[in-house]
């Protein structure tokens, strides 16, 4: 930001100095501050949407993968019991 | 060796996700144009990869399945289906999340959303066959199959002709060539994940059919 | 005896049964009279250069309606009287039967289509075109139709002889039907547009249509006849107290 500075100081360099030994404040006039906080403001809204934007992204991804994890998980413990169900049902039929 | 496949995927996938994520957000530079949530992208690629991939091999299954009979193909199919319509629908969220952080707009007409969308729901209309059509509609599910993908590249052509009449400035992006590097690592990692899945379903659908057969020997043939 | 005839002997059965009581025909005519009803009091008020945007779909819709409706109503003889597996033991190809009701069900939808376009012509202005070029209209309706129809007789012969369900049509005819009813949808706003490509589309609807009728025809047989039935457990899914 130095060429804001810069080209700002220069007209508060141009006052006299007063008598009392103080020497004048340089520095940026409010309009530029003003518009560079704003600019720093949004980049910071956009820096914070977009990471909760892609935190929600990935989060859903996973969230997907992980719930059919759970449902194949449930179907095989379905089937287990189906399974021994079965062997249950033959052991009893060969020993009559 | 085949039975322990799934776990050596997911052992593999378990240590590639902390690779590729750590690799996307700290290794990578921020896009100039679209800023951090472009690093959505990484793993929204791929899974649409991945996603027309399982696509063409469930229509490639079900046509097996059809001609030759083959129990293990109606497997394939089934579970390739269904992971179409997991990673179908990470593809339809994901495309709206980051559109919607960059225009403020989830749904953009876009001709690849469209079209994956459209997809989506011919699969979805597979499954649900499968899971409530009556008991000789497995063939007809998977002639629903075979014309899904059949349909891949020519829904996607149908909608861009389509997109020609209804223009439109938002564009979803892709990737810009000097972060493809950091896709391959994200590619590897989902492609652990969804193989391993795929083959533990499969594995669950043979299972199944042979119980179905175990249990109707045992009531016709038995007492 | 050849594939055409027949296919064309198949349809002439079909075609002797409806002029009987003509059910089919006029449920369906009605039907487009009522959703073309529907249509006019949803969109008179659109102005007219947004209605070049809005009767293509309008058009395109109906037919869909239409042919779920047709294709229900083809089949559903057959499931009542389960005459379907009756005609499978006939010694005829089995695309045969698969050309007889594309036959069948082409002619009641594209009669319907021509009820629909010059109604829509007399409501929107925009549509006027259909009218004035009616070569190219008739010629964009039957693509279209042949498009929709290839398609939804194999998924309506599969779900009348598995005992199948009638809303299962519905959810797997509109999303399979989609890239046909997209390249209609192109093509019609084209016409009404005068857009100079329209010779494009329609060739690319004819090469649609040829690529849709020969893969359902491919897949007819397999889907009807398949192998042995496979046994289904007489009792229900056996789920022991879990807990």
């Amino acid at each position: 930001m130095s060429w804001i500075t810069s080209d700002l100081r220069a007209p508060a360099e141009a006052k006299t100095p007063a008598d009392d030994g103080y020497e004048p404040v340089t520095g940026l006039d409010q309009g530029t501050v003003q518009c560079v906080r704003a600019c720093e403001a949004e980049a910071a809204a956009k820096t914070a949407s977009d990471y909760s934007h892609v935190v929600w992204a990935y989060g859903v991804i996973w969230a997907l993968f992980a719930g059919y994890g759970i449902l194949l998980w449930q179907r095989a413990s379905a089937q287990r019991i189906d399974t021994a169900e079965l062997r249950r049902r033959i052991d009893r039929g060969a020993s009559p | 060796m085949l039975a322990r496949l799934p776990l050596v995927l997911f052992a593999a996938a378990a240590l590639a996700i902390p690779y590729s994520v750590q690799r996307i957000f700290l290794h990578t530079g921020i896009e100039k144009k679209m800023g951090t949530v472009q690093k959505i992208f990484y793993f929204h690629v791929p899974l649409a990869w991945i996603m027309m991939a399982l696509a063409v091999a469930c229509g490639i299954a079900a046509a097996i399945q059809l001609r030759r009979r083959s129990q293990l193909a109606e497997s394939i199919s089934i579970a390739t289906g269904e992971l179409v319509l997991i990673t179908g629908l990470a593809v339809l969220v994901t495309g709206p999340i980051w559109g919607h952080a960059t225009w403020g707009r989830a749904w953009t007409w876009d001709a690849r959303q469209v079209s994956t969308g459209l997809l989506w729901l011919i699969f979805a209309a597979f499954v649900l066959l499968r899971r409530y059509g009556a008991a000789g509609s497995e063939r007809l599910a998977a002639a629903l199959a075979v014309f899904g993908a059949v349909d891949v590249p020519v829904i996607y052509y149908a909608v861009k002709i389509w997109k020609t009449t209804h223009p439109s400035t938002d564009v979803v992006g892709s990737l810009p060539p000097q972060m493809w590097a950091s896709l391959w690592p994200a590619l590897g990692a989902l492609v652990c994940v969804t193989l391993g899945l795929l083959l533990v379903r499969i594995r669950q659908e043979q299972d199944q059919a042979g119980l179905d057969e175990a249990w109707i020997a045992l009531d016709t043939g038995g007492k | 005896m050849s594939l055409v005839r027949q296919s064309w002997l198949l349809a002439k059965n079909d075609l002797v049964q409806e002029l009987r009581d003509l059910e089919m025909v006029m449920t369906a005519a009605f039907f487009t009279l009522v959703v073309l009803v529907m249509f006019a009091l949803s969109f008179a008020a659109l102005p007219a250069a947004d209605q070049t945007l809005a009767v293509p779909g309008m058009l395109w819709l109906a037919i869909a309606f239409v042919g779920a409706l047709t294709l229900t109503r083809i089949f559903d003889r057959e499931r009542e009287a389960d005459t379907l597996r009756a005609v499978l033991t006939w010694p005829v190809d089995r695309v045969a039967i698969y050309f007889g009701k594309l036959g069948v069900t082409l002619l009641v939808v594209t009669g319907c289509g021509a009820l629909l376009m010059p109604a829509l012509a007399l409501l929107f202005p925009a549509a006027e075109v259909f009218l004035e070029r009616p070569l190219e209209s008739a010629t964009l309706l039957v693509l279209g139709c042949v498009a929709y129809c290839a398609v939804g007789t194999l998924f309506a012969a599969g779900l009348a002889t598995a005992s199948g369900k009638n809303v299962l049509l519905s959810v797997i005819l509109y999303p399979l039907t989609s890239p046909a009813l997209i390249f209609a949808l192109v093509a019609t706003r084209a016409l009404l547009e005068g857009h100079p490509a329209l010779t494009t589309y329609l060739g690319q609807l004819a090469a649609l249509d040829a690529m849709l009728v020969a893969l359902a025809s491919w897949l007819f047989e397999p889907v009807l006849l398949g192998n042995v039935v496979k046994p289904v457990r007489s009792a229900p899914r056996r789920r022991p107290m879990k807990e």
